[in-house]
């Protein structure tokens, strides 16, 4: 009975495993990045780099609004932080709001602020690391709902096969610390258990918190029932929060100097201002809302939550205080919050998001190693026979998903650097590249021998990984070796990841190209290279 | 500096665990172990990673410090899992090293 339920378990683990793992590394791998998608913006767009925060940034700010945007019917000021040099303007142009397509408040206009001299900042085009985040859970240029389910659907079967992976493992505690290198499947075996068992809590919660998060996005219908399809309802009693209406727009007014209304705020809450909106700017009725950064408990949610100060814009009198307090937020809140937090990795602690990132890494490498055992069985099982057509399209599919991928997101970068700032639809080319890339090491994986594909791809990718610091230095002047990359820190650790990374592709290809006593078991070396990317 | 302790402490106590574990014991040791050795190091281990669940605790608050436990314990076994096979002397040395080291920079950083 046992047998057979374990058996079973071990059928739908191998097949589902299979079949959603192709898209599952792409979303671990894309996901993994996106913990980082504000500091890979940052990265693509050199032109923001040389911008330096100083005393004057807000009323720099101040007087560039008053000069691009004098009549708007409100301005949002984003000011610098440790993950963004530059000075963030929205404002929402004069005259009726117009609704944003596809629903949702309209966001207005946008520009970059240099904080130290206040000029306007043009960035070249691109999508940067917000491509990669929306790929994760959306792919690209499919309609975004089919996308959703599918993904939806693909991390079901994730938590599906994490469940079956535990029923399957035969000895879960005994071989806690197991690895034999050097035995072919029994090492790709021992690789996928170590990365899957250790992980586990990581895996699970990464899985469950991702369909929490699509449960609201795709089926709404509990709460269109219980709510009576008023689903706002449904947010405002699970996340209370006040809102007020702003009235029409008064009489022309000059405002008060920005400055020691946010030095008062400041000094109030103690913290650094983060943010800065005005309601109906240089009206009679200007409305001006100060607000600190404040860490979020990992139960509450930041939105609505942030200390802030609301002034009187032509006066310059405080009208209210809000404190630096959670909204009350239900269990069942709680519990999503929780699990959505984790998930997003919504806290201001870079600790934490390096730790994650490791993790997810670590998830990576439990998906594409469990690829690769199901390749090494059945190369096994061939005993020097040719491998059937099956047998090639799955590891021409790996091949594909993995260091293809890898060569994908190296190209992405490396186009970033390359094509003219001037370019027509740049952003777009930026994304054709990485798709064309991808594309191109599907094909040479379907046609090239086992071994000598994985050599070639992983050539391909330690180079490119390898180059990208390099070409920083030829392109821009926030490389190494320049103090812009190390003040603002994300610049240095990107190059210094992609060394990383470059050298542990370079350190597979090694491991797979060193000519062996046994040549049916090639790729057998590489988990040693992926646990170690890991540490 | 503290992550760095915890981090320590975690590889320590799963070390200390693997060494409660027959294969592994004789692996890295050399001999044979006692029953009671192995009920041993299992404590030691368990009591190391209570201890890095502590230092958890002093890096943050309680709903993210509890989360952020088994992230670390996994961050550290990994490396520690392809360790045992091919440098287990390394491996067994790291175990003490790493506190001490972790703890020494802990204190410098406090004082």
């Amino acid at each position: 009975m046992n047998g057979s339920l374990r058996q079973s378990m071990a059928w739908l683990h191998t097949w589902s495993g299979l079949l959603l793992g192709w898209l599952l590394v792409a979303v671990f791998v894309t996901g993994t990045s996106a913990y980082y998608r504000e500091e890979i913006s940052l990265w693509m767009e050199p032109e923001l780099h040389q911008s330096t925060a100083s005393d004057d940034t807000m009323d720099l700010a101040w007087q560039t609004l008053g000069r691009i945007a004098p009549e708007a019917r409100s301005w949002d000021i984003s000011l610098p932080d440790a993950r963004n040099p530059a000075v963030q303007l929205r404002w929402q142009p004069a005259g009726e709001e117009q609704p944003r397509q596809g629903g949702g408040r309209n966001r207005g206009e946008q520009a970059w602020m240099d904080a130290g001299s206040g000029e306007v900042l043009t960035p070249r085009e691109t999508r940067g690391g917000h491509f990669l985040y929306r790929f994760h859970f959306e792919l690209y240029g499919v309609p975004r709902l089919w996308a959703r389910w599918l993904i939806c659907v693909a991390t079901m079967f994730m938590l599906v096969a994490i469940i079956s992976g535990v029923i399957t493992h035969k000895k879960i505690f005994k071989d806690f610390f197991t690895f034999r290198p050097g035995k072919g499947q029994r090492s790709w075996l021992d690789a996928h258990n170590a990365s899957a068992v250790l992980a586990l809590p990581f895996h699970f919660m990464i899985t469950y918190s991702g369909l929490l998060l699509f449960m609201v996005m795709l089926m709404p219908w509990g709460i269109d029932a219980a709510y009576d399809g008023d689903r706002r309802a449904f947010f405002d009693e699970a996340f209370p929060r006040s809102t007020e209406a702003p009235g029409p727009a008064g009489e022309p007014a000059d405002m008060v100097a920005i400055g020691p209304l946010a030095a008062a705020t400041a000094a109030r809450f103690e913290r650094p201002v983060s943010r800065i909106e005005v309601q109906h700017p240089n009206r009679e009725n200007a409305r001006i809302r100060i607000s600190v950064e404040q860490d979020v408990a990992i139960s509450g949610r930041r939105r609505g939550g942030s200390p802030t100060q609301v002034f009187q814009g032509s006066s310059g009198d405080l009208l209210e205080t809000i404190e630096p307090r959670e909204a009350p937020t239900p269990l069942m809140g709680k519990v999503y919050n929780v699990m959505t937090n984790l998930h997003l990795v919504r806290f201001a602690d870079p600790l934490v998001r390096l730790l994650f990132f490791f993790s997810g890494l670590a998830g990576s490498a439990m998906v594409a190693t469990g690829m690769l055992l199901w390749v090494s069985k059945r190369t096994q099982q061939l005993r020097r026979q040719q491998p059937g057509a099956a047998l090639k399209l799955v590891n021409g599919l790996n091949m594909a998903s993995i260091t293809g991928l890898l060569a994908a997101i190296g190209a992405y970068f490396a186009a970033n650097r390359v094509l003219p700032a001037t370019l027509a639809e740049r952003s777009s080319w930026e994304i054709r590249v990485f798709f064309l890339v991808w594309l191109t090491s599907l094909v040479h994986g379907l046609l090239r021998p086992h071994r000598r594909g994985w050599i070639e791809q992983l050539a391909v990718i330690t180079v490119l990984w390898l180059a990208l610091p390099f070409l920083d230095m030829v392109t821009t002047d926030s490389h190494l070796f320049s103090a812009a990359a190390w003040r603002l820190g994300a610049l240095a650790g990107f190059d210094l990841i992609c060394l990383l990374l470059g050298a542990l592709w370079g350190y597979a290809l090694w491991r797979v190209a060193k000519p062996k006593p046994d040549k049916r078991k090639p790729a057998r070396a590489r988990e040693p290279a992926l646990a170690e990317g890991n540490a | 500096m503290t992550v760095l302790l915890a981090l320590a402490l975690g590889y320590t106590g799963l070390t200390c665990l693997a060494l409660g574990m027959k294969r592994h014991h004789q692996e890295l040791l050399g001999r044979k172990p006692t029953e009671a050795r192995l009920r041993l190091f299992k404590t030691i281990g368990w009591l190391l990673l209570l201890a890095t669940t502590a230092a958890c605790l002093m890096l943050w608050p309680l709903g993210l410090a509890l989360s952020m436990v088994p992230v670390l314990v996994t961050l550290v076994g990994l490396p520690l899992i392809f360790l045992l096979p091919y440098q287990p002397t390394l491996a067994r040395h790291l175990a003490w090293a790493l506190p001490l080291v972790a703890g020494g920079l802990a204190v410098a950083g406090l004082g």
